[in-house]
């Protein structure tokens, strides 16, 4: 069986696991642009005390933060479906990685949510007065003054986020995803050796992350200092 | 060109205005004057629909609406007609000021950028500001930032501008610019509502003074009369008390 830790299998794993990378990266990508098109939403309905919807948004963020997403991924793999089904949606043929993409999207827009919907209340009621005053319609003044601004706001948090998400990624070899987890872990099964696995994984995550935190911090001095 | 008729509004329990009726002329400058809470900027804020009034009517042009039952249509019909300076200036903080000048043009006049960017360097030209087009209102001084405030409302050709304290905000000695500004537009023939509390402005270029008390008006006229033989009481003892204050003013720097 050999040594238990045999580091030259690091680097004999590397490009096997970092060629599931762009699973990773795919499911962060649709995450992050899928929960913030609904996470918005959700803000917009909370901030307008949208009757049921105001409802519905507060129950299914505490819903979200409440519950560990892995729990929230098995409830959506096993539940959609047949949720669907009362629709006359049949999804039961549906690729695995679809329902992890729609849960880590709904996960991510309830913790969106909450940013976006601080980030708008941040910005003063004067500024929407003064779009008013010269004339912009209510949806003209959210997009062009009250959202850039917001945006600005929202970016430290939004950044951090996004570096969550892909950490939270790493429940998705739980239905069978060949992440770079998921190939980690099929390394292991199949050769006794795990750790190494686990150690290239660990280390890309770092390396990603870093990446991830100084290019949000560049953006922020370069594009948003004002 | 402009007309309240009956404006009625309520916060809560509160009264702040009790059927006050206005009459602008175009090219007319009229000069609200009052003490605090007397519902000058309430009046201004109703007339935007930035406040909703609970009666009352507005005519503009020849826009005919009810405070009340105004529709959402209806009320931006009658803000692409009006503009407006707020005490505290109120720039658009994601914009630097030429874009703050052609925002309401481009977003909801529809002109086209070419033509609105060259109407905004004008306005700014006009103002003082032509080495500024590109500053961040964070990085203009307040006298500055009303000033392009100022070229932001008269971009837009409105029909009239509403004033609302536009130099309340401003340290003293930022004031002047900012009045020499309002004093050129008035020359210019642009119909001006101004609540304010510089006398100055409303002894030299207003055609008009109306002075507003607990929420009406006690009486209006030319400033002249107002300044020098008020009919009523209330406002003698409100200009005594202004004008006093100033001559305070005036003699502390006289040494």
């Amino acid at each position: 069986m050999g040594k238990l830790f045999d580091p030259a299998l690091i680097i004999e794993y590397a490009p096997l696991i970092l060629s599931r990378l762009p699973v990773t990266l795919l499911i962060v990508f649709w995450a992050i642009v899928g929960g913030s098109v609904l996470g918005t939403l959700l803000a917009l309905a909370r901030i307008h005390k949208v009757p049921f919807l105001n409802g519905a948004a507060v129950f299914f963020i505490s819903f979200v933060r409440g519950t560990p997403i892995l729990i929230q991924m098995f409830i959506v793999y096993y539940g959609l479906p047949l949720l669907l089904m009362y629709f006359g949606i049949n999804i039961t043929r549906w690729a695995k990685l679809n329902f992890v993409l729609v849960s880590y999207a709904l996960n991510n827009a309830a913790f969106l949510a909450e940013i976006i919907r601080s980030a708008i209340l941040s910005v003063p009621a004067s500024q929407s007065e003064a779009a008013w005053s010269v004339g912009l319609s209510a949806s003209q003044t959210f997009r062009r003054i009250i959202l850039p601004q917001a945006f600005r706001t929202a970016f430290p948090a939004f950044g951090a986020r996004v570096i969550n998400a892909m950490q939270d990624t790493a429940l998705a070899f739980t239905l069978g995803i060949l992440d770079i987890l998921g190939q980690a872990q099929a390394i292991g099964i199949r050769t006794y050796h795990t750790l190494e696995g686990y150690v290239v994984t660990a280390i890309i995550f770092i390396v990603a992350s870093l990446l991830m935190e100084h290019t949000f911090a560049f953006i922020e001095r370069r594009r948003l200092a004002r | 060109m402009i007309s309240v008729k009956n404006v009625h509004k309520t916060f809560g329990k509160n009264e702040v205005l009790k059927g006050v009726d206005i009459d602008v002329k175009r090219g007319e400058v009229v000069v609200i004057l009052g003490p605090s809470g007397s519902g000058k900027t309430t009046l201004l804020r109703c007339i935007n629909f930035l406040e909703k009034a609970d009666e009352g009517e507005l005519n503009i042009g020849d826009i005919s609406v009810h405070f009340r039952h105004a529709t959402r249509q209806e009320i931006l019909r009658v803000r692409r007609r009006t503009a407006m300076v707020f005490q505290s200036y109120n720039l658009f903080n994601n914009k630097n000021a030429i874009e703050n000048v052609m925002e309401g043009l481009v977003t909801a006049r529809k002109i086209p950028k070419g033509e609105a960017y060259e109407t905004a360097k004008k306005e700014l030209d006009k103002v003082g500001l032509s080495d500024k087009y590109n500053a961040w209102p964070s990085q203009l001084s307040g006298g500055q930032q009303q000033r392009v405030a100022i070229a932001r409302a008269v971009a837009l050709n409105p029909d009239v501008i509403l004033f609302d304290e536009p130099t309340s905000a401003l340290d003293p000695e930022l004031v002047g610019e900012v009045l020499s500004v309002m004093k050129s537009v008035a020359r210019e023939g642009i119909t001006m509502l101004v609540v304010t509390h510089e006398m100055s402005f409303a002894r030299d270029i207003a055609d008009r003074v109306i002075f507003m008390d607990e929420g009406a008006i006690v009486e209006e006229g030319l400033p002249r009369d107002i300044f020098t033989r008020p009919k009523e009481r209330r406002t003698k003892q409100f200009l005594d008390r202004i004008l006093l204050k100033d001559e305070y003013v005036k003699d502390d720097y006289a040494i």
